[in-house]
Parts: structure tokens; sequence; C-alpha cells
């Protein structure tokens, strides 16, 4: 086999430019399946991240009930007895960390005009914890970060909220909502900071205070939701579904279930990524099997000569083949090595992409280096051009020896 | 004792499109052990015909081919390619050698196709490249060769594997005449000195004289031999 493999090496060397110029090909559509899949990996890296760290965490603990049916009134079918719950979950491995919220909508005024908000009661030192980054406050500060102030409530607003109600630092503002015993309540806040969401129109209505604040206006000590941070995100399922098995009374929403926006990014990213993956296949194919078939006809009167000594048709088809593998093998590997320079290259650049559709914020060009995508791609191209070999190895074994050694 | 080759009324038609053009007619031909054959003939005669047939190349249109006494089934022509590996040898008008290949290499090619060693092979290569007397040779590449070292190239490859019979289409065609009478001087040898069945088509008549005997053919009959 190996004098074979040698005499297909030699063959495939022959004409080296129409060899460079398909293993171009090769190098072109490994390296470009490679960095668009490292993009699309860092995208939705990032992205997840973005969500867990923004919104969601990696798990949100509910009331069985709460999930379903509609509350009658708020916190009706929230969760009790927070910091048992609270105990139980931070004894497992992997947590990092629990935190309440209270979801609550209302009224705020600022005395002359009001709107509709969307509320959450937090735990703000935590929520720091979990956002970093993502918690942009663009003017004044977070919660519970205005030293000297201990009797006052404090409201961070979202940036559209507070245009509307022509808000500044140090401005009081009134929220009023239904208590969950169903009471009208009113309480005042002093704005201390306003933030962005990332999405224009949650911007619009958004706003945040403490929890106890929360609990404060909704005349209740439940929560609407724990909310559950881990160590690692690749452990969501893993912790989820014991705390399932560990409260019974409880649901254990993923976060990768709750977040629409990704898993519509991600739907959208693997059909682009799929729809480029069938162009490059075709372009390999394509340019390979025009490659081999060229190179058979130039060769056709040694195939005859080869046929006449005594080759076996299925010898001949093989070592064909031989020739697609190391063609395959050579561009993919070539092609790995390019592809892991341009991307850090691309990485080393800083390039900034534009804020994606729906949000307000842009995010940096990386292309992560995924080794199972190397090794998938390269064998991906090989095969591929394995493949793009067959037909025409085929038509060579089946030549008419006659016709064949005749050929000039 | 059965001649090596044997044909029976055989015949060969091309289809032209329309026109059916007759190359061999009820041809009856026996070649024996040890033979140094020539058929000759002007072109259009059916030598490079008949050669094609009786190497397994192609196939009749009608009658039969003996090889050893045994009947040869037609039925795929690609289903032959054992026989033409052990059986016969060979040797073509433009030398036919791979060109990436080397001396050494192609003489050793037809024995990959087997399953002998490598010790083996190394011992039967360097045996047939000394009887052509290109063992110095055997590392460079036929386009580093001259004429008549590649049919000497290509004798060797067809010799190899012991064949029971070489057949040469040619053989001298494409070099000149002194290299051509070298040429032919070395198949005598191999044919008397080894017993090497040669069966040779040719229309030089210096070609002829090296023959023991010759089988002329005109419009696809033998007329003589």
């Amino acid at each position: 086999m190996f004098k074979f493999v040698r005499l297909a090496t030699k063959n495939v060397f022959r004409n080296r430019r129409r060899t460079i110029i398909t293993g171009l090909v090769l190098i072109f559509g490994t390296s470009a399946l490679i960095l668009a899949g490292g993009f699309v990996s860092f995208s939705f890296r990032g992205l997840s991240e973005s969500t867990i760290k923004g919104q969601l965490g990696h798990i949100q603990l509910y009331t069985k009930e709460a999930l379903q049916r509609e509350e009658e009134k708020p916190l009706e079918l929230g969760l009790d007895s927070v910091d048992a719950l609270k105990r139980t979950i931070l004894g497992l491995d992997h947590v990092r960390f629990a935190m309440a919220r209270v979801e609550f909508t209302g009224l705020i005024s600022n005395g002359d005009k009001s709107a509709v908000f969307l509320g959450r009661g937090v735990e703000p030192e935590k929520e720091t914890k979990l956002a970093g980054y993502a918690l942009a406050v663009d003017t004044g500060k977070f919660l519970g970060e205005n030293p000297g102030n201990t009797e006052e409530s404090e409201v961070v607003l979202a940036r559209g909220l507070a245009k509307t109600m022509k808000a500044k630092i140090g401005d009081y503002l009134t929220l009023m909502t239904t208590t969950s015993k169903g009471a009208l309540n009113a309480m005042d806040v002093k704005v201390v900071g306003t933030y962005s969401t990332g999405i224009p129109e949650y911007d619009e209505r958004a706003l945040m205070v403490d929890l106890k604040t929360a609990q404060q206006l909704l005349v209740s000590q439940k929560v609407s939701k724990l909310v559950v941070v881990l160590d690692e995100t690749d452990k969501t399922e893993e912790v989820a579904s014991r705390i399932e098995k560990l409260l019974p009374g409880i649901t254990a929403r993923r976060w990768f279930d709750m977040a629409t926006f990704y898993n519509a990014v991600v739907h959208l990213y693997n059909s682009i990524f799929g729809f480029l993956g069938v162009i490059i296949f075709v372009i390999v194919v394509l340019s390979c099997s025009n490659t081999m078939m060229m190179s058979i006809f130039e060769r056709t009167k040694e195939i005859g000569t080869q046929l006449a000594v005594g080759t076996s048709p299925l010898r001949l088809m093989i070592n064909f083949l031989y020739e697609g593998v190391i063609v395959g093998a050579s561009g993919g590997a070539v092609g790995l090595v390019v592809a892991l320079l341009l991307a850090l290259l691309i990485n080393a650049l800083g390039i900034h992409m534009p804020a994606p559709p729906g949000s307000t914020r842009g995010y940096p060009l990386i292309v992560d280096l995924v080794p199972s995508l190397f090794i998938v791609v390269f064998f991906l191209i090989t095969i591929t051009t394995v493949i793009s070999t067959i037909f025409p190895a085929y038509k060579a074994s089946r030549l008419k020896i006659v016709d064949a050694l005749g050929h000039v | 004792m059965d001649p090596l080759v044997r044909t029976d009324s055989l015949t060969k038609t091309y289809t032209l499109g329309k026109t059916e053009v007759p190359a061999l007619h009820t041809l009856n031909l026996a070649i024996d052990e040890g033979e140094f054959t020539s058929i000759s003939g002007p072109s259009g005669s059916g030598k490079t015909t008949l050669l094609n047939i009786l190497g397994l190349l192609d196939s009749p249109s009608g009658g039969h081919v003996f090889l050893e006494g045994s009947r040869v089934k037609y039925n795929g022509l690609t289903n032959l390619h054992k026989v033409r590996l052990e059986k016969l040898g060979f040797i073509f008008q433009t030398f036919n050698l791979i060109p990436v290949l080397t001396a050494y290499e192609n003489v050793e090619y037809p024995l990959l196709l087997t399953k002998k060693s490598s010790a083996v092979r190394k011992e039967l290569v360097e045996h047939a490249l000394r009887d052509v007397k290109l063992w110095e040779y055997r590392e460079h590449k036929p386009n580093e060769l001259s004429g008549g070292q590649r049919q000497r190239v290509a004798i060797a490859r067809a010799l190899v594997n012991n064949p029971k019979i070489v057949l040469a289409d040619e053989p001298t065609a494409n070099i000149d005449s002194a290299t051509a009478s070298e040429i032919l001087d070395l198949m005598r040898t191999l044919n008397e000195e080894e017993k090497v069945t040669f069966l040779f088509s040719t229309h030089d008549q210096l070609v002829l004289r090296y023959a023991k005997r010759v089988v002329k053919l005109h419009d696809g009959m033998i007329v003589n031999g």
C-alpha cells in the first residue's frame, strides 16, 4: 500500500500549478469554515454570557404553580422562606450564589406625568456580582452605592424611562402599585442612577429598586423567583436537575429555555453557517472533480497501460482515491494553519462590530479557537475531496483499454 | 502438447457509425512456447487488432482464443486483469512508461499488483534490469533516458513477472535503426537464453530479419505463416 501511496503523491504533484490552485481552494474553504465557525462560537458564547449576566442568571426557581397559572394578586404564587431555600441551594456544587428578585408593575409619576413601569426588586450587591460589565450605569450610581443614604428608598431608571419622566439624579418620583393583598400602595423613591438594558423597548419602561423596597411596596416577604448563578455555564442542566430532585415543589427554569432572543440568534446563525458550509462544499467538490477529470484525461494512455499490465479496475480507483485523500488532507492541514494565523491576527486587531438589531451595544470581533471545530473541518474537507474524486476515478477504471492506449 | 496460444476462426469487426469494418477474418493461428514470431503486414492488415485480442485487451466478434489450452472467456475484459498480470507481458510502440516513476519503480509496478514480498520484488526487479543492462540507470526517470533505454525498461517491465508470452506492438517504431537492432538483439537473447516467447508486430523489414517465424497478414487474413 505504501508504494501506491507514494505513486499517488507523485501523481498529485506532477502538475504543480493545478495542484496549487486546487490546494488554494481547499485552504480557502477550510479557513472560511473555521473562521466563520469560530466567530459564531464567540457570538454564541458572548450572547449566552450576556443573556445570563444581563437578565436571566443560569437557573431561575419558581413555585410550580407560578408557571401553571396567572397570579390574581402580586406575589400570590411567589416563593416563601427564601433564606432557607438559599441555604439549600448554596450547599450544591457549582453554585456561586443565589439571589432573590421581585417582579412587579405599576405607575411611576413625577407629579406632572405618569407612565407605566416594569419594576424589579433586587439584591444590589449580588446583581452587580452577576452582571459585572453588563450592568452599564449611565449616570449616577447603582442601588446601595450611595454612602450616607440609609433612610431613603432608591431607584435606578432605564434610560428611556428617565427621559420620559424628565428625571435627573436626586429627583424624587412616586411608585404606585397593587399590593399582594390587592390594595393600592405608593412610595416615594429617590433617583440615584440611570442604566441601559441594551434593548430599546425595555429601556422605555424598566426600573430597579432594592428588594426590601419592592417587598414594602407589595406588602409581602415573598419573592417572584430565586436566580441561581453557577461557576460554569456548562453545569446548568446538571445543577437544575439536582435542584428539582431536592425540592419537588420547585420548578427550575434553565437559562436556555428562557432566552428567546438567544435561541433565535442561534437558529439564524446555524442556518447561515449551514448555508455557507453547503456553498463551500459545492465549490470544493466542483473544483476537485474538475482537477481530477483533467488529470485523468491527461493520463488516459497511462491508465490504459496500467490496466493492460494487470491493474484491476478497483485498484486503479483506489489509487485515484489516495490522490484525493492526499490533496484533501494537505489542503486541509495548510488551511488549519492559515485559519489559526488569521484568527490570531483578527483577535489582535481589536475590531468592533456594530450593535445587532434590537440592541444598543456593539461587541468585539473575536474568533474563538475551538479544537473540535478544527478537527471536524479538517475531516470534512478531506472527505469532501475524496467524495469529489469518486466519480472521475470510477470513470477512469471503466475506460476501454484499447481506446485508452490509443489516446493521444 | 497444446500450443501456448491458439486462435480458432477468430473474427473482429468494428462498427463505425452505420458501417461495419472487418478487421480479422476467420483467423487460425498457433504460437508454441519458445517461439520468436513476428506478425507482418501493411497498415490496416489487422496486426494490432490481433495482438490486442491475444493480449486480452480487446474482445473478438467471433471465434475463440485458447491460452495454454484453456478457452479465454471475454465476458468483461476488465476481469481478465489477473490473466494479463500473471501470463502476459506487453511492450508498446511508445514505451508507455509511467513518467513520475523511476526505471526501478516502473519495472516494479506489475509486482506491486501481486502478493510478492518486498525482498522477492527487489530480487526480480534487479534481475530484469540487469538482463536489459540498465541496472545502473535504475534511479533515472523516463525523461532522463534515451528512446532505446526507455524501451529496455519497458522490456524489463514486461518480463519481471515471468510471463508465458510477451506481446510487442511495433517495438522499434519510435527508435533509430541502430538502437532498434540493439533492442531486437536483446529480445532474441532473452528468447534463446531464458526461453521467453515473443510475438511482435512490425512492418519493418529490418525487424523481420530477426524473427524465426513470420506470419503475414493481409486484409485481416493470414496469407503466409
